[in-house]
């Protein structure tokens, strides 16, 4: 059996790699292409190793690449506990009562579709500063996805449960603690996750907009402005492999949190 | 002298109290005239109609039927799971409006809460039903009722690990624990074997005797044997749409019963062809449609 399982690791991570290899063939294909103007996996290795080089700087006119990376996690993770803290409680109302549903719905499917870049300007405008701004936006896009599915969550317990909680009599508070939330529990996370990763997505123009240490701002000023579109991948991969580890911890918790009905 | 003046009352109150159930017995349940129609997409489904069924104080009564004729429906009015579409149903001199603890049901499906352990499973209805005790007596009834079952070694365990008899036998555990005065059980030994079943006969009639065979127990079944085992009546329904009771057999069968002897007495017999020649007519009629 754990001859097995290695067998299984070991020919997963050759799959792996040999992706990684397909994608650095096609890559330095690009690179030879635009004559260097995209550059070649070697050349952005040696720029990764020169950003990675001094991550926890953070001096007023030169900050690490990691102080960056905190930076935008911390702005992520205020607006999406925020945005969650708001829309857990009220996704599970929506789905418990049809009248909170009928009050709510119609607001939240005109809002929904709206870009979170638009609430930008509005958030810069409340309060008057950009890292504020890019937190209110981060917080307005992590409503949405959880709210929805507490709401398919809670509207879905099936009269079975609910019927235990009439027979034996449970309080208000048990139903909730031992029906409601256990049971959209994993929609909840199902939420969360598509809500962090919207967040991370949101984050990096947030901040091309709005400035501030961040690393959408290291793509806009040091790569962009800066004539450095190897610092551009640099940011791509780091952006990218943050943002599927954010992912599997949501993964995670989605997998510990189902129940064998 | 004061002793014996007490006495004497005591007696006379006593007496009279047992007259009074010889002449009049405590109802504990009625139903009148109940129908219960249900909307369906295809319109509207009349699932049992005009039941009038009196179930008195310390009774056990038996519910039987071929599947679909609505035994879960008629049991659901009386819990007040389902509300008449006529009628009403009256559960120790209350009206039914909405389920209670008074009546402890055992679901047809079990209803566990998945997420929650055997215990938790008990103690959460515990503890809700019996709001006034304290958690060591709560404990003590979870663990007693689930020592009953013979699942005290599984206690932790969720339901998804449990086979479809263990399952069963919480919900069983669960319905006893909170000691309600009516208990509901709609097919509750349905996925037991014979053994396990029998061990559970002997659990609920001890359960029965206990408490001075004063609560009222309604169960539906598809065991003839089990039903005349158990119960003082037997109520046989009619196949649906519309399904009423077609005949109430009586089980004067003497207390206690023993699963060995009863079943060559000739009034065991009596009633056991009686019943089988109820639902057994019916299969031939089936037949020739
Ligand atoms: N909520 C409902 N909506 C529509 N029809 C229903 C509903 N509940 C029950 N019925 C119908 O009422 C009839 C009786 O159902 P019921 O569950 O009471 O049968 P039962 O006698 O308990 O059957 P079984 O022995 O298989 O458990 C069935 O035809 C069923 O389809
Ligand atoms: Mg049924």
């Amino acid at each position: 059996m754990k001859q097995l399982l290695s067998a299984k690791t070991t020919s997963s991570v050759l799959y792996f790699l040999a992706g990684i290899f397909i994608m650095g063939g096609i890559w330095a294909l690009i690179a030879k292409l635009t004559k260097g103007e995209i550059p070649d996996p070697s050349s952005t290795w040696v720029v990764f190793k020169e950003v990675i080089k001094q991550p926890f700087q953070n001096d007023s006119d030169q900050k690490g690449i990691g102080t960056k990376l905190l930076s935008s996690l911390g702005r992520v993770a205020i607006g999406f506990g925020l945005g969650s803290l708001f829309a857990v409680p009220i996704g599970l109302v929506m789905g418990s009562s049809k009248i909170a549903m009928r009050i709510l719905n119609p607001m939240v499917q005109i809002l929904k579709p709206v870009s979170p870049l638009a609430w930008f300007p509005l958030g810069l405008a409340i309060f008057q500063d950009s890292p504020k701004a890019s937190v209110f936006m981060i917080f307005i896009c992590c409503l949405w996805p959880t709210l929805i599915n507490a709401a398919f969550g809670a509207s879905n317990v099936p009269q079975d449960h609910k019927n235990v909680s009439k027979a034996f009599g449970f309080s208000t508070w048990k139903y909730l603690s031992k029906i409601l939330v256990p049971f959209s529990l994993p929609h909840i996370i199902t939420g969360l996750r598509l809500s962090i990763g919207i967040a991370w997505m949101v984050i990096v123009a947030g901040e091309m907009l709005s400035g501030g240490t961040g690393l959408g701002n290291f793509v806009w000023e040091e790569g962009f402005n800066g004539g450095n579109t190897a610092k551009i991948l640099v940011a791509i991969i780091i952006i990218g492999l943050v943002g599927s580890l954010l992912d599997r911890c949501f993964t995670w918790l989605q997998q510990k949190f189902s129940y064998a009905l | 002298m004061s002793t014996s003046t007490t006495f004497e009352e005591s007696t006379t109150e006593v007496t009279d109290r047992i007259l009074s159930q010889v002449t009049q017995p405590e109802i504990s349940i009625r139903v009148d005239n109940v129908t219960v129609s249900f909307k369906t997409p295809k319109g509207i489904y009349t699932a049992v109609k005009d039941i009038d069924l009196t179930v008195n104080k310390g009774e056990i009564v038996a519910l039987i039927g071929h599947s679909g004729c609505g035994k879960s429906t008629l049991m659901g009015t009386i819990s007040g799971m389902v509300k008449p579409s006529a009628g009403q149903v009256y559960a120790n001199d209350k009206k039914v409006e909405a389920p209670g603890p008074d009546r402890g049901i055992v679901f047809q499906n079990y209803s566990l809460l998945p997420w929650l352990t055997v215990y938790k499973n008990i103690e959460v209805a515990v503890q809700s039903a019996l709001k006034d005790l304290s958690s060591a007596e709560w404990n003590k009834l979870v663990e007693a009722n689930l020592r009953m079952v013979n699942l005290w070694e599984h206690k932790d365990k969720l339901p998804g690990q449990l086979s479809g008899g263990m399952k069963q036998r919480v919900a069983i555990a669960r319905a006893f624990a909170i000691n309600p005065k009516i208990l509901l059980l709609d097919e509750p030994f349905g996925a037991l074997d014979a053994l396990t079943k029998s061990a559970m006969h002997v659990e609920l009639l001890k359960l029965w005797n206990l408490d001075n065979r004063e609560k009222t127990i309604v169960m539906v079944t598809h065991d003839i044997e089990e039903a005349i085992f158990l119960a003082d009546k037997v109520v046989v329904m009619n196949n649906g749409p519309a399904a009423t009771i077609r005949e109430i057999v009586e089980v004067p069968l003497k207390r206690p019963r023993n699963k060995k002897d009863i079943v060559h007495d000739p009034k065991y017999m009596e009633i056991h062809d009686r019943l089988l020649g109820l639902l057994i007519d019916k299969f031939s009629i089936d037949d020739e449609r």
